[in-house]
């Protein structure tokens, strides 16, 4: 009987599986490519990512019918050029990518479409429980999804564990100790060996890393309802403490220091520490590139308070939208959805040096771990650690990173003091926020 | 022949009226902008604001602080390029092996992107890395912080500036030198006159017309300096190189707030016109004005 039962089943199962297959492949000959023959476009920022993506353009077009013109620029000149074409209504691209700090501004104005319902209709390469919920989350606003989450990364302090041996200095936990350990190494190494180097030119790049000293000790940009919060005495602790480390202990020079220099100083086994983007990682452990790899351990970075605001890592989340004025809006979300789909990232760790892959099947692929193993640990602890509202998301978000960035530039060029200079960054805020 | 019965009227007035009109409309636009609060990040709708915008402005320390730093930069620069300009043309004027392959060298900056030479000059000021605090080191003097230094960024931005664009007047003096009759020259020489007073009551005089015009030129393309701020220092640090015309890219495409970006504009626009006729009428030699 058992037996029995079982083959009934079995075939019953068959043929329920045959029937749903037939009807499938209806469908399917009916809905596969109904789109085939329109032509997106897409803005995208520069990066390994966008690279990987335009190399498996042929996969998408083959898949879908669906052909696509890529334009890519510098991350900085893209929002500019979006903004231009959103604000003209010219319906220019269909699809955009963007930086998660902009998504509250663009829905605010209506520049870009929730994607729910598309989502349910056009579901072919779209898995939402394989986002890093972390990741997805600044795409929903009000409950409705607004992007899905292209590459992402946080911060981690990245330190030479063969200096650190050396000298006998203990991984730092709070950002005295990182000062502390700074110190020994510009003794100990007489000055040949910078202490810590961070990057400190004005602007987000300067903001992007003192943020960490922060959140870190307490602060934060924005008070609980919304007015500005830096000329707290914790935010002024904090950028003395960023500015004296580097001024003390930091590479001449710092002050027009952007990622790039940061990134090549202690690449070049200049400095024994930094305190930068995780994507900094796949440089290190390149030797083609590097002659430290190997050399480097990674760890969260530190916090000196027990009661922080919110997480001294940051969450830096890029996405792709769908434009409002987009004539073809069902196409858009298929790329957006097949662009950020499991089987494309972990076809872009082929192709590119993709660390900043936003699935989570693509981050346990075995290629990531050959390749990024040496810091996925402190990765995953970062992202867990992430701070969403790390940069605010407001939408003058720009204009106050940019007072809180000459804030920042003047103290650390030595020009003002940290509370005079946060004073005057925050009635700028204020006025800002209030516009 | 009265100029309104001139055929060829009807050729150049439908241009010139063209043109007019184009002016027009783009500055009606723009004091348009001014008068209302378009920022392409807000939620509120457009509104009308009045003088806002000229208010916040006439108060706004930093962009006061920009235009100060504009006028200086003008300032310095075209007075050493026009200098610097005419003291190399007058080397180059002389006859000498290899002029023409020298003659070709020094306009190299000149045709170079903006970007390149940038991009160029910030590696070479590096503190760290660069060239130029390497050939210091070499005669024994420490590090300069060129570019993170805020009493010294808008020099090494300067700097950049006057390796670019010296060439320019080297070229518009080295053509006007070319037209000065030898003749004149010799039989003042001949005459016993010293070098100095040859260049100074013959050769200058005659470059007189030449330089003012490069002058203005240079003047003009100084007060809208742009790109090599923007790739060298990002107005950084300390807010030490940031120029008026810097100032308005950064609260037109950092901050999006279009009609205050605007008025920024229009300010400088205003400021330079007024500050160009002022030094037409009084500077400039007769035949440029």
């Amino acid at each position: 009987m058992f037996k029995a039962g079982s083959i009934s089943r079995r075939v019953f199962t068959s043929v329920a599986v045959l029937a749903a297959v037939t009807t499938q492949t209806g469908v399917a000959v009916a809905q596969e490519k109904p789109f085939t023959g329109q032509r997106l476009s897409v803005l995208m920022v520069g990066h390994p990512t966008t690279d990987a993506v335009r190399k498996a353009l042929p996969d998408f077009t083959a898949a879908t019918g669906i052909d696509v013109d890529l334009e890519v620029v510098p991350e900085a000149d893209s929002v500019p050029k979006m903004m231009l074409e959103f604000s003209a209504g010219s319906g220019r691209y269909d699809v955009v990518e963007a930086s998660s700090i902009h998504v509250q501004g663009f829905v605010g104005s209506k520049y870009i479409v929730p994607l729910d319902d598309i989502a349910t209709k056009y579901g072919q390469f779209y898995d939402k429980t394989d986002f890093v919920p972390a990741y997805l989350k600044p795409n929903v606003v009000e409950g409705k999804l607004y992007g899905l989450p292209l590459f992402g990364e946080s911060s981690f302090l990245m330190y030479r564990k063969d200096l650190f041996e050396q000298y006998g200095i203990a991984v730092p936990k709070t950002f005295d100790e990182i000062e502390t350990a700074a110190k020994t190494v510009k003794e100990k190494s007489n000055g040949e060996i910078v202490g810590i180097t961070m990057r400190g030119q004005q602007g987000i790049q300067g903001v992007y890393i003192w943020a960490s000293y922060l959140w870190g000790m307490g602060g934060s940009f924005l008070t609980a309802d919304g007015k500005s919060a830096l000329d707290t005495p914790e935010a002024t602790k904090a950028l003395e403490t960023f500015a004296h480390v580097l001024r003390e202990y930091g590479p001449v020079g710092v002050a027009n220091m952007g990622w790039e220099e940061n990134r090549l100083l202690f690449q070049q086994g200049k400095a024994a520490m930094t305190l930068d983007a995780t994507v900094n990682g796949a440089f290190n452990e390149d030797p083609a590139v590097s002659t430290v790899a190997g050399k480097i351990g990674y760890a969260p970075v530190p916090v000196q308070t027990t009661t922080p605001k919110g997480g001294s890592s940051s969450l830096a989340v890029f996405n792709l939208h769908v434009a409002s004025d987009s004539q073809q809006q069902e196409a858009a979300w298929l790329f957006v959805s097949w662009a950020t789909s499991k089987q494309q990232q972990i076809h872009s760790l082929e192709t590119d040096p993709n660390s900043g892959v936003t699935s989570i099947a693509a981050m346990n692929s075995e290629a990531f771990n050959k390749r990024y193993g040496a810091f996925k640990e402190a990765m995953l602890a970062s992202l867990a650690n992430g701070n969403p509202q790390y940069i605010p998301t407001v939408p003058q978000a720009n204009e106050l990173v940019n007072n809180a960035g000459i804030a920042v530039s003047k103290v650390l060029a030595g020009t003002t003091t940290a509370a005079d200079a946060l004073k005057e960054a925050n009635e700028l805020n204020n006025a800002a926020l209030s516009r | 022949m009265h100029i309104t019965r001139n055929p060829t009227r009807n050729f150049y007035r439908p241009i010139i009226g063209f043109l007019a009109a184009t002016s027009a409309a783009l500055l009606l636009y723009a004091i348009w902008l001014c008068l209302h609060n378009i920022s392409l990040m807000s939620t509120k709708g457009t509104q009308f604001i009045g003088l806002s915008n000229f208010v916040r402005l006439a108060t706004d320390w930093r962009g006061v602080q920009a235009l100060g730093r504009t006028a200086l930069f003008v300032l310095l620069a075209t007075s050493i390029e026009v200098v610097l300009g005419i003291a190399i043309a007058m080397f180059l004027d002389q006859d000498f092996r290899g002029k023409k392959i020298v003659r070709a060298v020094i306009l190299v900056p000149m045709i170079m992107t903006p970007v390149i030479a940038g991009l160029t000059w910030r590696f070479l000021f590096n503190a760290q890395s660069g060239m130029i605090n390497y050939w210091l080191s070499l005669v024994g003097i420490a590090p300069v912080d060129w570019l993170g230094n805020p009493s010294v960024a808008l020099y090494a931005v300067l700097i950049a500036d006057i390796w670019q664009w010296t060439p320019f007047v080297v070229l518009l003096a080295m053509a006007t030198l070319e037209t000065i009759p030898k003749d004149l020259v010799e039989a003042a020489r001949m005459d016993g006159a010293s070098e100095i007073r040859v260049i100074w009551h013959i050769i200058l005089p005659m470059l007189r017309r030449t330089l003012g015009v490069a002058a203005l030129i240079r003047a003009i393309d100084s007060v809208k300096a742009f790109d090599l701020f923007y790739i060298m220092t990002k107005g950084g640090p300390a807010l030490s190189t940031e120029t008026q015309n810097l100032y308005g890219y950064t609260v037109a495409f950092t901050n999006f707030d279009i009609s205050y970006a605007m008025t920024i504009a229009l300010f400088l626009t205003i400021v330079t016109n007024v500050a160009l006729l002022v030094l037409t009428r009084f500077a400039m030699p007769k035949g440029i004005r």
